[in-house]
């Protein structure tokens, strides 16, 4: 009894397999059927006054062309281009607004590199100088500002970086002095904040050169760092001065010469 | 399979409907009355579908919409097809929330549901169906499948346009138009192979 319930459950099962098989193959072809058969019955269902929505629907698009309303702007949701197409040109405005935002910062920071560094003016013509003027500023500043017989180029690489700068910053300070813009930028801020007082610059000052010459051995374990540093500078300056020198010969004055000389030797 | 079977027939006039759309936004009128006229009645299907007999004052309102705005759309033929069918579809939306229509009435799904087992064949369906009949049929179904199934047959918009007219996922939308028309078979008893299958099964125990 058992085996003949199991028995015609099998035969049922298996009648219905291949039914459902069948079923499910056709199924899949009867989406079509069906498609064919809705659109066929729902596509055609227009009614008489079809022509009367034309004519409104004309009248409608004749008064939009003619009030300019044709003109408007796409908004994303009337963008129907194929996938493809969207996303170039969506992706060529991304390039662009990058490239542009990539242009404004680096030009920012190229600008800010100018402004911290500077040792020279504030004139509006040396931006190019700037960028190697302020990697090569201290091993070509010390020689030229530095013209007693104790300080060849040699000690002065040696020297306390921060000495050095200040010496040169009070070098230019006293060339650069009364000429209005150039005490405005960062260096000379500090300088005149070190010093604690814009009159107070030139007391600040010699101190500085008189204890900067007094201790050149001080710096002499820090001479292979040192070196490395004027070496590395060294080679900066010398792709700068290319740069750098038909300005100074156009524009002779007091400031620049002595970075030119600097930088030649 | 059954994708591309549709949409295929709606392409047969997507070259003329895109030239026809260029010519109109140039400024072409009568350009535009043979867009209108491609158009019209896969919309008025489409609309029929969600807000039965107000369909031709709703689609009168989607194309006021449709013609000013002609100088927005851009694409193709297709992209058209689509773009229209998604003002359409606001209309009938804004429509429906006008009238706070109730669902439909689960009574006329059963009289659908009840009707099924006069056609033996889905060739003698093919003949016999009409325009009415089809839908209520279509409008029997739940509103997600309905508007998947008129959008893939009547409007002929394929799988992700129909997706982007519904603001869904293209796979919830392919999922949605396979049911219904699944379900529509069954209604038409083209599926008549599982109901056997079905009886058989049932004899046995």
């Amino acid at each position: 009894m058992g085996e003949r319930m199991s028995g015609g459950g099998d035969r049922g099962r298996r009648r219905a397999h291949p039914g459902a098989s069948v079923s499910g193959s056709h199924g899949a072809g009867d989406d079509t059927a069906v498609e064919e058969l809705l659109a066929a019955a729902l596509r055609t269902g227009t009614t008489a006054d079809a022509d009367e929505g034309e004519r409104r629907a004309v009248a409608a698009f004749l008064a939009a062309r003619d009030s300019g309303a044709h003109h408007a702007r796409t908004r994303r949701r009337d963008d129907w281009r194929p996938r493809g197409q969207r996303h170039a040109s969506r992706s060529l405005k991304a390039t662009l607004s990058v490239l542009v935002a990539s242009l404004t910062l680096g030009g920012v920071a190229v600008a800010a590199i100018g402004s911290a560094g500077s040792s020279t003016d504030a004139r509006d013509d040396t931006g190019r100088q700037r960028q190697s003027a302020s990697a090569s500023q201290k091993p070509e500043a010390a020689p030229s500002v530095t013209p007693s017989p104790s300080a060849s180029s040699s000690t002065d690489r040696d020297r306390p970086v921060n000495a050095q700068d200040t010496e040169a910053h009070c070098r230019a300070y006293q060339q650069v002095k009364g000429r209005g813009k150039a005490l405005d930028a960062t260096a000379w801020e500090r300088l005149v904040t070190a010093a604690g007082g814009e009159e107070n610059v030139t007391a600040f000052c010699a101190a500085q050169t008189a204890s900067a010459s007094a201790s050149p051995s001080s710096g002499t374990p820090s001479s292979g760092s040192g070196q490395d540093k004027g070496d590395k500078a060294g080679e900066d300056s010398g792709n700068g001065s290319g740069q750098q020198k038909p300005e100074a010969e156009k524009t002779p004055e007091a400031e620049k010469t002595p970075e030119a000389k600097g930088k030649n030797q | 399979m059954g994708q591309g079977g549709e949409p295929r027939r709606a392409h047969a006039y997507d070259g003329e409907l895109g030239a026809a759309v260029a010519r109109a936004q140039d400024g072409d009128e009568a350009a535009f009355a043979v867009a209108y006229r491609i158009v019209q009645p896969g919309l008025l299907g489409y609309l029929r579908g969600i807000v039965g007999d107000d369909a031709e004052d709703v689609a009168s309102d989607a194309w006021l919409e449709i013609a000013r705005d002609l100088g927005r759309f851009k694409g193709d033929g297709a992209g058209f097809r689509g773009w229209t069918a998604t003002i359409a579809r606001h209309r009938a939306l804004d429509h429906l929330r006008r009238l706070r229509v109730r669902p439909r009435s689960a009574a006329l799904e059963q009289d659908v549901l009840d009707l099924p087992g006069a056609y033996s064949t889905h060739d003698q369906a093919l003949e016999t169906l009409s325009t009415e009949r089809a839908m209520e049929l279509v409008r029997g179904l739940p509103r997600d499948q309905a508007e998947a199934v008129l959008l893939r047959v009547v409007v002929g918009l394929d799988g992700p346009a129909a997706a982007r007219v519904l603001g869904k996922r293209p796979g919830a939308v392919r999922t949605a138009a396979h049911r219904g028309l699944k379900r529509l078979a069954r209604q038409l008893g083209v599926e008549g192979v599982t109901d056997d299958g079905r009886r058989t099964l049932g004899d046995s125990k």
